[in-house]
């Protein structure tokens, strides 16, 4: 009897730590991949729409069949990443898009573990640009980054969740068919705004 | 008369035939003299052994190409599904990386101007 009561104590300890182990890094948000599903009705109002949702299985899988030169930089990229998810609204007209499905995502971006790095706003345009990075508790090792840029006729967001390095990403400009900020022609927009270290 | 003799009269002598034995052979003389009827079970007995050896090489032929088709399927909607994804990471890339950079830019942007506008 006494041993069955120590197995069962036993049991409701290792399911206890099991229940913490699933629920305390997200209770202080520690999962770095967000939830984008809020934006999915704007694609009804889009005039172009770029959906990516890639998790770790589909990125080691877009690995194997990534073999030609140009790839080789995005597949150093996405080695070690456990998912790649873009949300990309074009709009045929401005204010298609409301502030609450921004404030939505912003909203989780809110947490002790997510840093905005880096915002900029110009305001007469009503144009946001946000990244925020997810680093680990020992302040070195990124676990996920975001980008929000929010234009009158254009909202992205991007989520990366896995161990990313923003200057390789950065450099993949003019690589893999990836045009020069130059060509993009967004760049020459007069801003106002402010860049904000992590707090 | 011998003993032998007498055995042997004895092992020759008529007897009475068993009940129904002249039924029964006549029935079975019917039965054998039919039209084809053992031609056509001394038939079915070889094709059925034929049928059943062509069809069992048959099966081995459709389990093969079936299970090779079913091969070359899965892998060509691996291949698709491969590709796919490949693509889709690039895009990923190229939203992410040009957002980033603008992103930046902006920002270096504000920096430049800000000095500037103090002035």
């Amino acid at each position: 009897m006494k041993v069955t009561k120590g197995r069962s104590k036993s049991a409701a300890i290792l399911f206890g730590a099991l229940l913490m182990g699933a629920f305390v890094p997200a209770a202080f948000g520690q999962n770095p991949k967000l939830d984008i599903q809020n934006l999915e009705p704007l694609a009804k109002k889009a005039s172009e729409v770029v959906d990516v949702n890639l998790d770790g299985a589909l990125l080691r899988l877009a690995g194997k069949f990534m073999t030609d030169e140009d790839d080789r930089e995005g597949l150093e990229i996405i080695k070690n990443l456990k998912g790649i998810y873009v949300k990309n609204f074009e709009f045929a007209k401005p204010n298609e898009y409301s502030q609450a499905d921004v404030e939505a995502i912003r909203g989780q971006l809110q947490t002790p573990s997510w840093s905005r790095i880096v915002s900029a706003q110009n305001k007469p345009e009503g144009e946001t640009s946000e990244i925020y990075l997810m680093t680990a508790s020992d302040g070195g090792t990124v676990l996920g980054m975001a980008i929000i840029d929010a234009q009158p006729k254009e909202l992205t967001v991007v989520n990366i969740v896995g161990p990313i390095d923003m200057d390789k990403l950065s450099q993949l400009e003019g690589k893999m068919g990836i045009p020069r900020l130059g060509e993009v022609g967004k760049e020459s927009k007069k801003v106002e705004g402010h860049h904000e270290k992590s707090k | 008369m011998t003993p032998f003799e007498e055995k042997l009269r004895n092992a020759l002598r008529r007897e009475a035939a068993p009940e129904g034995f002249a039924e029964r052979v006549v029935a079975r003389t019917r039965r054998e003299t039919q039209p084809g009827a053992k031609a056509w079970w001394q038939f079915w007995a070889f094709v059925s052994a034929r049928v059943f050896r062509w069809a069992l090489a048959a099966a081995v032929v459709c389990v093969v190409i079936g299970g090779g088709l079913v091969q070359r399927h899965r892998q060509d909607r691996l291949r698709q599904e491969g590709e796919l994804a490949r693509v889709q990471v690039r895009q990923a890339l190229h939203i992410a990386s040009v957002k980033l950079n603008v992103t930046r830019k902006r920002v270096q942007e504000i920096n430049r101007e800000a000095p500037s506008s103090r002035l």
